[in-house]
């Protein structure tokens, strides 16, 4: 088929694009450790951020032109997405705590609507075009001031489209309407057959296909796989039949059994 | 049971483990044996309900599931199995389920009482209501709504015109694509499109006129943008008055003046004649020609020759309609020459931008003009196609017909035999259909808000389900003439149906709280011509009840009073239900309401109107298995068929063997299509010394319309708080302005003190200055204009001449 040919001319201009806007974002990356007065609402230093304010937690954002002169050589290389320094070792075996759990699970709710809801944005965003966001969401990272997920669905092209600011940063506004909306929770654990057994993906995978964008490194601590180096997730963790939309949501029948007279 | 807990994970293995051993014990117990493999219970998962319905917000027409706990929607998912959206939503769908559980949800009905309100109980809300309608009959007016769900406009409809013999009942929906049935009506005598969703998938050149589906259809527009991250080359092309984000998504951005559009597309057809790469074979097989008829203007114009029409276009160089438009000549020849280019598969979308335009009707006969001219019709990817702001704009306003003209099926009031045909559906006797139209929208609310000394002819307003005090154009004249107060309007009632406080039931006299979306059972047709069907999942909050039961109770109440036009001519109830066993079922009752599926009933009635003009629908059964099925619906070979693309042989059913394309419904009787031209004429109101800047309006991704809903969802809410105005950097460097800086925006009819965001969501040209219309507490209609489209009435919310003063702190 012609159709199926490799991606055009327009995305490559558009990586060329994006990596230029990578490297404008990261600049800035040491902004946000010189708190100022008006940023003390966002204060990271109460981290882990349990208090802080909830979407800034992790985040770090963009240092204004004008700070740019300030910011030494080594703070701007240490920006770079190239060079940053995971804190995380990818495939270090390591413990969770139910309570690293419940931790990870609230913090995670907290740019969520409900359990599946695309989670909105703890950052700043171009208002106008989306092509910054492939620039570090593609791959996710993560360093010691910095956790970037990584998308876990596939490339979309409009993200926007879903994914919107946590707080507009360009007009604050004080006053919302109170809303009830009680959203589904985060399930803490998946059933399993028996103590030892696999849990089952006790949550939906909708739109989701990429396990390890949560559960990998570049994940919360709370929800990460204790067993990364192993790749085929769904190989034991079997979705909930329920929670899919496909035809396996139905029950199973069977042919009638045999016919026992007494 | 001594094994410890794997420490592996901690906690939680352990509570699973305890569980675990909780539940194998008691299996034990229960089967009598010493050890049984326990079956975990599902922990957090169990109990979530999921069921399909249409998004409740716009006009595309996703599908989503509903996830329902203990009564409530606590998650909402993208439903794979539409087709309209294949799995995905955009921000607004994914949040649909917070809409209902706004904290100040309506759910008494409330009366007036002097600055404040009073709790009423419905019987007396129904009374009031019963007893103005039965004090003036001719000067009750019904505003209902592209959300109106089918059952709900036609129970409506019926009322209104089939029981009151009363014709004042109009839609916001004229607000929003009445030009474009007038623009399809002119065209192929027959409303909505013919091409479907299925043409963003094929075609290779998107032009989008006045749109912005990136924030507006999102889901739309990733389904054509999604398709280059496979590989596929399609060609997008802005036409707008402003950078958008849809914008940046294309290779071509062509910035027009308001009004622009009209000289474009002229000049479009000009070169597709002068260049001789129209297609004179589709041309002469399926067209006539059109222009307008000065002397007797209507949407039948008069016939003239192509050379005629050539004339015409004469004028309309490269270089004359860079002039009138501000798109340079070179950019209006490569638009000809892709409609030139036969190979290329070209679909137009337009929403707002071609439809609040006081030349609605004439830029779309235009558009569906070029595509006809060049042959880009009819086949996959080849269709102008109108978009709909609502999600039954299509569904309940132009197939049931709730306009001030209209009866249901695309029949009209000032037919007698259309009048007939309904009569004998409805059962009701000859001639109870008044022959007249009533008032369209602004009409309407002009003549509420007219003292009735003055003429003010209509003396109560029932609203449902839409917000006029915030949407309407030139407020302070068509809403609010006195401000808060009512002096000189004493003797006028506004009623309102709604399930959230809104700038409209500010001025309301009676508040009914309303159910919505999947706390009622409905059914809506999107912009593709597709009709969707939902069930009740939730209750609703309070005494909050069904629009339609509203309007079958007050039926009732005026029935009981002796009012003979509840009655049909066999003196049956207008709205009676039978059960099976063939007793009355009291649905005006609201314990009975669900005692039997109303919307099933009055569907099936409105069912047998579809058929006039090819509109079929299917049984609602068949929605009840579908997401959704695009008329015709025509039954084969014992299967209910839905129709991709409509006049076009081997998809429509109805197109004749051989014809190819056939215009069974040509408002010329020969299956022909009508090609019109127009001329370029100025906006209603352009930018002079006094108001030196161009106004438009319009929305935004995260507000969906006024914002009643939206604005009452955390995540959209906090996204986008509240209005701003858009402005040129060079124009706010002109008056002194910096982001967030607050200005007086003044028209000839109205101001409004807002903030300016420089270079924000989207980017004006100089000279021009744009905001949306979605804050209750900002009103930017109260400066837009109420100039009207002299065919359907439409006001032009895109061009208002404004000034900007900044406000000192």
């Amino acid at each position: 088929m012609s159709r199926r040919r490799k991606p055009s001319r327009t995305l490559l201009i558009a990586f060329i694009v994006v990596s230029v806007a990578v490297v404008g974002f990261f600049t800035g990356l040491q902004g946000p450790m010189k708190i100022t007065a008006s940023d003390s609402a966002s204060s990271r230093s109460s981290l882990p951020g349990m208090q802080s304010r909830p979407t800034e937690e992790g985040v770090v954002r963009a240092a204004h032109y004008s700070e740019m002169a300030a910011t030494s050589r080594t703070d701007m290389q240490q920006s770079h997405l190239t060079s940053l320094k995971s804190t995380v070792e990818p495939l270090a075996e390591f413990k969770i705590t139910f309570e690293d759990k419940l931790m990870a699970l609230e913090q995670r709710g907290r740019n969520r609507a409900f359990n599946g809801a695309p989670p909105t944005v703890p950052h700043s965003i171009d208002q106008q075009t989306d092509a910054a966001c492939v620039a570090c969401h593609q791959t996710g990272a993560v360093a010691s001031t910095i956790r970037i997920p990584r998308m876990s669905h596939q490339f979309l092209t409009n993200c926007t489209q879903c994914h919107v600011e946590s707080h507009s940063r360009h007009l604050p506004s004080e006053l919302f309407r109170e809303n009830s909306f009680a959203g589904l929770p985060a399930p803490t654990s998946g059933p399993r057959a028996f103590p030892g057994a696999p849990p089952q993906i006790p949550h939906t995978t909708w739109m989701r296909t990429d396990c390890m964008s949560c559960h990998g490194y570049e994940g919360r601590q709370g929800i990460r796989t204790t067993h990364p180096w192993r790749n085929n997730c769904q190989q034991c963790h079997t979705p909930a039949a329920a929670m899919e939309q496909t035809l396996m949501s139905a029950e199973p029948t069977f042919l009638p059994g045999p016919q026992i007279r007494k | 049971m001594s094994r410890k807990p794997d420490t592996q994970d901690g906690v939680v293995q352990r509570r699973e483990f305890i569980k675990a051993s909780a539940m194998a014990a008691a299996a034990a117990i229960a089967g009598g044996t010493s050890f049984a493999l326990p079956i975990l219970a599902d922990e957090p998962a169990t109990g979530v309900d999921w069921q399909k319905a249409p998004c409740r917000f716009c006009g595309t027409g996703c599908h989503v599931q509903v996830g329902v706990q203990q009564g409530k929607v606590v998650a909402i998912a993208g439903d794979r199995n539409a087709d309209v959206n294949k799995g995905l939503l955009c921000v607004k769908g994914y949040h649909v389920g917070a809409a209902l559980y706004g904290k100040d949800r309506l759910t008494k009905p409330l009366l007036r009482d002097g600055d404040g309100y009073r709790e009423i109980s419905w019987p007396e809300a129904i009374r009031i209501i019963a007893d103005r309608i039965q004090a003036a009959p001719e000067r009750f007016a019904f505003y209902g709504s592209g959300q109106w769900t089918i059952p709900e406009g036609y129970a409506a409809q019926k009322l209104m015109k089939g029981g009151l013999s009363n014709n004042h009942i109009d839609p916001n929906a004229r607000l929003c694509m009445a030009s474009a049935v007038t623009g399809f009506l002119a065209t192929y005598g027959v409303d909505e499109p013919a091409g479907c969703y299925d043409d963003l998938d094929a075609c290779d050149v998107l032009i989008m006129w006045g749109n912005n589906p990136a924030e507006m259809h999102p889901v739309l527009f990733s389904r054509v943008i999604d398709r280059r991250s496979r590989g596929e080359k399609v060609t997008l092309i802005d036409i707008g008055t402003r950078r958008t984000r849809t914008t940046e998504a294309c290779q071509h951005y062509l910035e027009m003046k308001g009004h622009g559009d009209l000289a474009i597309a002229n000049g479009i057809a000009h070169l597709l004649i002068k260049n001789g790469t129209y297609d004179q074979k589709f041309v002469e097989s399926f067209c006539s020609f059109k222009a307008p008829d000065d002397t007797n203007p209507n949407l039948h114009g008069k016939v003239i020759s192509f050379a005629e029409y050539k004339s015409l276009l004469e004028p309309y160089t490269p270089e004359y309609v860079e002039q009138l438009s501000g798109v340079s000549a070179s950019q209006i020849r490569m638009l000809a020459d892709l409609f030139g280019n036969r190979k290329l598969r070209i679909t137009s979308l337009w929403c707002m931008g071609m439809n609040q335009h006081t030349r609605g009707t004439a830029i779309n006969t235009l558009v569906h003009g070029i595509h006809l001219l060049s042959g880009h019709f009819g086949t996959p990817g080849n269709a102008p196609t109108s978009l709909t702001g609502q999600p039954s704009a299509c569904g309940t306003v132009r197939e049931v017909g709730t306009l001030s003209h209209a009866l249901p099926g695309g029949l009209v009031v000032t037919d007698a035999e259309h009048r007939t045909k309904t009569e004998e559906i409805w059962q009701v006797p000859p001639g109870r259909i008044n022959s007249v139209p009533g008032h369209h929208t602004v009409k309407m609310w002009e003549s509420f808000c007219t003292p009735t000394s003055e003429g003010g002819d209509i003396g109560t307003i029932w609203v449902q389900v839409t917000n006029p005090g915030q949407t309407l154009p030139n407020l302070n004249k068509l809403f609010n003439p006195k401000g808060d107060s009512k002096a000189g309007l004493e003797d006028k009632l506004l009623i309102v149906s709604d399930v959230y406080p809104t700038a409209t039931t500010r001025l309301a006299d009676l508040i009914l709280p309303s159910a919505m979306w999947v706390e009622k059972n409905g059914m809506v047709g999107n912009s593709e011509r597709r009709t969707q069907q939902w069930f009740k999942m939730v209750n609703p909050p309070g005494d909050a009840r069904d629009d339609c039961w509203q309007t079958i109770a007050v039926a009732h109440e005026l029935l009981t009073r002796g009012v003979e036009g509840m009655k049909d001519r066999n003196g049956q109830f207008l709205f009676e239900v039978k059960d099976a066993a063939g007793n009355v079922v009291p649905i005006w009752e609201w314990e009975h309401y669900y005692d039997t599926n109303v919307d099933e009933h009055l569907f099936e009635e409105y069912r047998k109107f579809t058929r006039f003009k090819h509109k079929d629908l299917a049984p609602y059964g068949e929605y009840v298995k579908a997401r959704g099925l695009r008329w015709p619906v025509v039954e084969r070979n014992g299967e209910w068929k839905e129709t991709h693309f409509r006049f076009s042989e081997g998809s429509d059913p109805y197109v004749a063997a051989g014809k190819e394309i056939q215009f069974y419904h040509s408002s010329t009787h020969d299956d022909r299509a009508q090609i019109w031209f127009h001329p370029w004429i100025a906006p209603a109101e352009v930018p002079d010394a006094e108001f030196p800047l161009m106004l438009c309006t319009g929305r935004v991704l995260e507000h969906w319309h006024s914002g009643s809903m939206t604005r009452r969802i955390p995540e959209l809410s906090r996204a986008m708080p509240r209005a701003y105005a858009e402005l040129h950097p060079d124009d706010a460097s002109s008056y002194g302005l910096k982001n967030g800086d607050r200005i007086r925006m003044e028209s000839r009819r109205g101001s409004l003190e807002i903030p300016v965001w420089i270079d924000g969501r989207g980017k004006p040209p100089k000279g021009t200055v744009f905001v949306p219309f979605f804050d209750e507490t900002l009103l930017i209609n109260d400066l837009t204009l109420d100039a009207v489209d002299p065919f359907s009435k439409q006001p032009d919310y895109k061009k208002a001449a404004v000034r900007i003063s900044k406000v000192h702190a």
